[in-house]
């Protein structure tokens, strides 16, 4: 059966960011969760949701991911439990699309939590803009076979190739807002229309 | 939390950066981030307006109309605004370089309007733009005059108290009449203060009724009524008193405040000419330099305009100057005749900020033909002791020491030069039509003469123009600050070509100001300019020698030559916008001009 996939101007993506106590998704938990949408092909500062989030009380943030983050044991232990970010997270998540940068690490992390929590993954289509950019990759390579250069795939440095400014923080919305706007830079040099052109 | 980047970018980009927090605040919330490739057409004239505020974060977009582009806009600019005014789409907008935008929906920019400063910013045209600008960093009171009388300062007669008050009522006086001492009508006449009140009432557990004079000050210090200003400020700072009373004959007309005395001296300038006044030797001479960019910054951050510092520059370094000549006349012995010694180029038009090459010269009495050797020696000291006080030889040699002769021969020179349209002699011309005179008795009528006749010559004057428009603002200045042109030159593209304009329009009103501002002044009496583009050209003179000044300061605090080049990079997007204006400013007189002139005959 054939369905047509929506245009991407009305698909709500939700750009999403985790900072997480480490890099194993079986043991570290998410501490922070950055949210911003983008509506009819804008970014809606203003609807934008971020959350600390407090780890079980057994875990422990790593040393490195503290560093990284500047988050501190005493700030995330204020912060609501994971059930209750997640399902403001949901509640996101079920309006539209999955916007990440790596969603690889960011969906396993949050499948996971959802399933600690008790809570039915709600399987969003999933928009990776580290795919976005080996796309673009494929298809200037296909205008010009000469040009064999390998994009970059880190956050930081995929921004300054497509001309974005530079965010100087790192925590979880300001990331989240860099994707949702790298997002904006690739959607059009693949000239991607339809939801489908974006996975 | 900390404001996310792109609220933190908008809260430092004008006129956001004039909002009250919480408006701010309240705003942000409804910001949204919008990417448009390049090529892309915002917006058409007479169709669909733009519903929204949008702010540049990165790229450029394009302004045009009927296919003419009027305006590039970049990084940290705004566009939108006359649409969200006008409710019509009155020029196309194009997207030049692929567009990051910050935008606000119109329902907020109205909310936003509502504050006067934001609103502003909106409301003027270039002229506006510039003017207000300007008018930020004015110090309305301020006189650029070092001879002002103390008595200037006087705003009101004293107020008095009867010797019987008390410090209860004084008070009350104090309050009504919103200032800060009264006299009290004693034997000698005595003063109260608030401080008085603090040090000798409260802090001493008195109540009210305590009779004034149990702790009011008698045997005032005064100042003469006609005494200069800075003769008040040295009476304050040596006596330590806050409150001076002015005298004239025996009469208090007046009390005049250390705060009075602040606002209408910035003792720089004050401070520097004693300086020069009481310098004993020419082994006093290095440090001059020094001291007068140090005064030069404490004006500019006071929010002095570039223009008006220029003005005490000049004065301070004519002070110099006889200073110099006194001395070297007690060496060299009584002068065989008299003389006069000018400065001209931007010292003579008054507008040097920062001590540049020397530019000066000597003219004397023809009477004195055969005393050459006493006018080269008076010359080389002078010269010698200018560089010692830290004003570098000139480079092109133009100095009293070459520069020097009867001044009929002056004259007769003086006329060659406007006879031979060559460029060299234009060049030397247009130096010493900037001439001033600075010390001296001799009378230079028939040199000024000589100058306005030049001002009669129409061949003169147009070769001088055409040398005028040649400086212009680069074309690709014109619509962008960035790409390959990384650094401007201020001087170059900017001051150069309004100076060497406004001297042919000087020269051809026959005014015998030098002053590149009066010199529009007197082109717009004269009707051969507009009031408008008075208000234009000399805003954006005003603006470049300003931002010129505020660069070189920086590059003498670091240790950096000094130059006219700025890197684009080191202004901030108003800065960036202004110049532009300034820059556009600039090219429509000079179209004007080679209109007038009819330089594209040549």
């Amino acid at each position: 059966m054939f369905f047509r996939s929506p245009p991407w101007e009305s698909v709500a993506f939700w750009a999403l960011d985790l900072e997480t106590g480490g890099l194993d998704v079986r043991r570290d938990p998410i501490l922070a969760v950055g949210m911003v949408p983008v509506r009819e092909g804008v970014v809606r500062l203003g609807e934008a949701y971020q959350s600390l989030v407090r780890p079980p009380g057994a875990a422990s943030i790593g040393e490195k991911s503290i560093r990284a983050h500047q988050l501190l044991w005493g700030e995330v232990r204020e912060a609501p439990p994971a059930a209750e970010v997640l399902s403001q997270v949901d509640a996101r998540l079920r309006q539209g699309a999955l916007l990440v940068h790596q969603a690889g690490i960011d969906v396993a992390f949050l499948r996971r939590a959802y399933a600690a929590a008790g809570l039915a993954w709600p399987r969003p289509p999933v928009v990776d803009t580290v795919e976005l950019i080996l796309k673009a990759a494929r298809k200037a390579r296909f205008l010009n076979p000469e040009n064999p250069e390998l994009p970059s795939l880190n956050l930081a440095v995929a921004r300054r190739e497509a001309g974005l400014p530079e965010y100087q923080a790192h925590d979880a919305l300001t990331d989240a807002v860099a994707t949702a706007e790298l997002f904006l830079v690739l959607r059009r040099k693949i000239a991607a229309r339809t939801l489908r052109d974006l996975r | 939390m900390a404001a996310i980047d792109p609220v933190a970018y908008l809260r430092a980009t004008p006129p956001f950066d004039a909002l009250p927090e919480e408006v701010f605040t309240s705003a942000a919330r409804s910001l949204e981030i919008a990417f448009f490739p390049a090529g892309n057409r915002l917006v058409r004239k007479g169709g669909e307006p733009l519903r929204h505020l949008y702010v540049i974060r990165k790229g450029a977009v394009r302004l045009e109309r009927d296919g003419q582009t009027l305006q590039l806009l970049e990084e940290g600019e705004t566009f939108g605004y006359t649409s969200l005014i006008s409710h019509e789409a009155s020029m196309d907008v194009v997207v030049e370089d692929d567009l990051l935008a910050y935008r606000l929906p119109q329902a907020q920019f109205e909310l936003l309007l509502a504050q006067a400063r934001f609103a502003g910013h909106f409301a003027g045209e270039l002229a506006e733009r510039l003017k207000s600008s300007l008018e930020q960093s004015q110090v309305a009171t301020f006189r650029a005059d070092l001879s002002v009388e103390v008595q200037q300062l006087v705003r009101r007669p004293p107020v008095r108290v009867p010797e019987a008050t008390t410090v209860g009522e004084a008070a009350r006086v104090m309050r009504e009449q919103h200032i800060s001492s009264v006299l009290v009508d004693s034997e000698p006449v005595g003063i109260v203060t608030d401080r008085d009140f603090r040090n000798r009432v409260l802090a001493e557990g008195l109540g009210p009724d305590t009779p004034v004079t149990r702790v009011f000050t008698r045997g005032l210090k005064t100042v003469a009524a006609e005494a200069p200003i800075y003769e008040a400020w040295t009476m304050l700072i040596d006596s330590g008193v806050h409150h001076l009373p002015v005298v004239k004959g025996k009469e208090i007309v007046g009390v005049v405040t250390a705060n009075d005395l602040l606002k209408a001296t910035a003792q720089g300038p004050v401070a520097v000419l004693r300086r020069v006044e009481k310098l004993a030797g020419r082994d006093q001479l290095p440090g001059y330099g020094a001291r007068v960019t140090e005064m030069t910054s404490a004006l500019l951050a006071g929010g002095l305009d570039a223009t008006v510092i220029a003005g005490f520059v000049a004065r301070l370094n004519d002070a110099l100057v006889h200073r110099i000549l006194r001395w070297a006349e007690e060496q060299l012995g009584a002068p065989p005749c008299r003389y006069a010694w000018i400065v001209s180029g931007s010292e003579g038009r008054m507008e040097q900020t920062l001590l540049t090459d020397q530019d000066n010269a000597l003219i004397y009495e023809d009477a004195g033909k055969g005393s050459e050797a006493w006018f080269r020696a008076l010359a080389e000291r002078a010269n010698d002791d200018l560089e010692a006080a830290g004003f570098p030889r000139c480079p092109g040699g133009y100095m009293a020491r070459e520069w020097h002769g009867p001044i009929g021969e002056w004259t007769e020179r003086f006329r060659g030069w406007v006879a031979d349209h060559g460029p060299q002699p234009l060049m030397r011309a247009a130096i010493f039509v900037d001439y001033r005179k600075v010390s001296g008795t001799l009378d230079l009528a028939s040199f000024e003469a000589a100058i306005q006749r030049a001002g009669k010559d129409r061949l003169f004057l147009a070769s001088l123009a055409k040398a005028a428009l040649d400086a212009r603002p680069p074309a690709s200045l014109l619509l962008r600050l960035k790409g390959e042109s990384s650094e401007v030159n201020l001087k170059a593209h900017g001051i150069t070509p309004i100076v060497h304009l406004a001297r042919c329009y000087g020269l051809e009103v026959g005014t015998d100001r030098r002053n590149t501002l009066e010199r529009l002044d007197a082109a717009v009496r004269a009707g051969l300019m507009g009031p408008d583009a008075r208000e234009l050209v000399g805003g954006a003179f005003r603006f470049l020698l300003g931002l010129r000044l505020r660069l070189q300061l920086r590059a003498v605090a670091d240790g950096r030559p000094v130059s006219n080049l700025v890197p684009l990079a080191e202004l901030s997007a108003l800065e960036r916008s202004r110049l532009k204006d300034s820059f556009r400013a600039i090219k429509d007189w000079q179209e004007k001009a080679s209109y007038h002139y009819r330089t594209d005959l040549f």
